[in-house]
This record gives structure tokens, sequence and C-alpha cells, in this order.
């Protein structure tokens, strides 16, 4: 329980971390673009973790480090609220309404993507095999 | 000092969505949908409007020198909520076909999170 709390917040430290990096970068656009990115590159590699652990049993720690800590600090719920706001204020009820769309759409979609490309890599790549004789 | 504040808040909010996460799983242990991650995103857009309510007058958008936005808005409240998780359960739930749970979660997640956060934000504002 204890390594699995500390992955977590390990994890979710550098999450947190490209969070801010890429809102930083993304800044100059005027337009929350840095939330669009996060939570839907976040949703791809957490649909790839899925994948890839659902044929390969990690260890508890590592897939909560991963995808509780990592992923889950990258990608943001709340933000999504009050971006909604801040377009709503800034903006046209249209951006507020594209950027739902994208938003919830794309997360979806790319967490289906990202669930294929994990199951792939995990069948591709060589993995010993219990009492199997290489 | 930004940095290691914003990276401990981060900290903090994912552990504490992971606890939260799992108290809400073994008081609801069968739910329709993923009960779990919406009570966490429907809180933490509570408390992000509450904060941002309490502490600016508007929802603030060029204030990355703001510490105490860096370590509660951007840090904690950023990664006690998450979408990955979101997409993920959204995505399993039509895989299995299960059409209505999947707009439920869908629906509530969003509706509920704009909801509270408007609540928060005009409630202290």
């Amino acid at each position: 329980m204890f390594k699995i709390i500390v992955a977590i917040g390990i994890g979710g430290a550098l999450g947190t971390l490209l969070r801010y990096g890429i809102n930083l970068s993304t800044l100059a656009t005027g337009l929350p673009l840095g939330t669009v990115i996060e939570n839907l590159s976040g949703s791809l590699l957490l649909g790839a973790l899925t994948g890839f652990f659902a044929l390969r049993t990690p260890k508890e720690w590592v897939k909560a480090g991963l995808g509780v800590g990592l992923c889950g600090g990258y990608t943001t719920f709340s933000t999504i609220a009050s971006d909604t706001f801040l377009l709503a204020d800034t903006s046209s009820t249209s951006a507020v309404a594209l950027y739902i769309t994208i938003t919830l759409f794309g997360g979806v979609l790319l967490a289906f993507a990202g669930f294929l490309l994990g199951e792939r890599i995990a069948k591709s790549s060589k993995q010993p095999q219990r009492g199997q004789h290489l | 000092m930004n940095i290691t504040l914003l990276m401990l808040g981060g900290a903090a909010g994912s552990i504490l969505r992971y606890l939260l996460g799992k108290a809400v799983m073994s008081a609801v242990p069968n739910p329709p949908f993923p009960t779990a991650m919406l009570v966490v995103n429907i809180l933490g857009a509570l408390g992000l409007g509450l904060f941002i309510g309490f502490n600016y007058s508007s929802v603030p958008f060029d204030i990355y020198s703001d510490t105490l936005y860096l370590t509660i808005g951007l840090g904690f409240f950023g990664a006690f909520t998450t979408f990955s998780t979101f997409s993920v359960e959204a995505f399993q739930l039509l895989e299995k076909r299960r059409l209505g749970a999947c707009f439920a979660y869908i629906t509530l997640s969003f509706a509920g999170s704009l909801l509270l956060f408007a609540v928060g934000f005009f409630l202290v504002s």
C-alpha cells in the first residue's frame, strides 16, 4: 500500500509538471489549448496502458504510478469546467461548444485507439513465459 | 520554489483522488456506471470553483507566476480531478454496449462538474 501511494505521488507530481509545461507553452494562443492537448494525449496514453496491461500483468505499484499517478495528474477535469467559463466570458458560444465536443469525442476516441495500440504492442513484444523453455 | 509547490499540490491531489476513489468503490460496490471518478471530478470542480471564486474576480488565465494558483488550482485540483480515466471508462462502457450507462456517465460528469464549478464560484465570489 505504501509503495502504491508513493508511486502515485511521484507519477502525479510529474504529470502535473508536464501539464504545467504544456499550458505555459500554449499560453500565447490565448485559448485553453493546453488542456485539450493534455486531456487528449493523456486519454491515448491511459488507453494504451490499459490495453497493454490487459495482456501483461504488471506490479500493482507500476500500474498505479503510471495510470492513477502520471496519466491522472497529467489530465484534468476541473479545468474543463473553469475553461468553459473562461471561454464563455472571452469567446463565443460556438467556441465553448467546439471545446467540449473536441474534448469529449476526442477523449473517448483516443482512449479506444490507445487501447488497440497497447494490445498490439503487448502481443508483438516478446515476453518470457513461465515454464516455457526458450 | 513555485515548481516544487506545484508538484507537491499535484502529488497530494493524485493521492487523495486514489484514496477517495477507493472509498467510493467500497461504499458503492456495484454501481450502474463508474461512480468513483464521477464523485471525484464533480467534487474537484466544486472545490476549484470555490477556490477561484474566493481568491479571484474571474477565471484566471495568464497567471502562471501566482504561487497560490499554481499550487492549489493547477496543482492540487488539476491533479485531483482526471480526464484520462473518464475517457477510458466511457470507452469501456461503449465496448460493453452499455450505451445508457455511458451516456449517463458522460452527461453527469460534464453537466455535474460545470454546475458545481458555477455553484462554488458564485457562492463565494
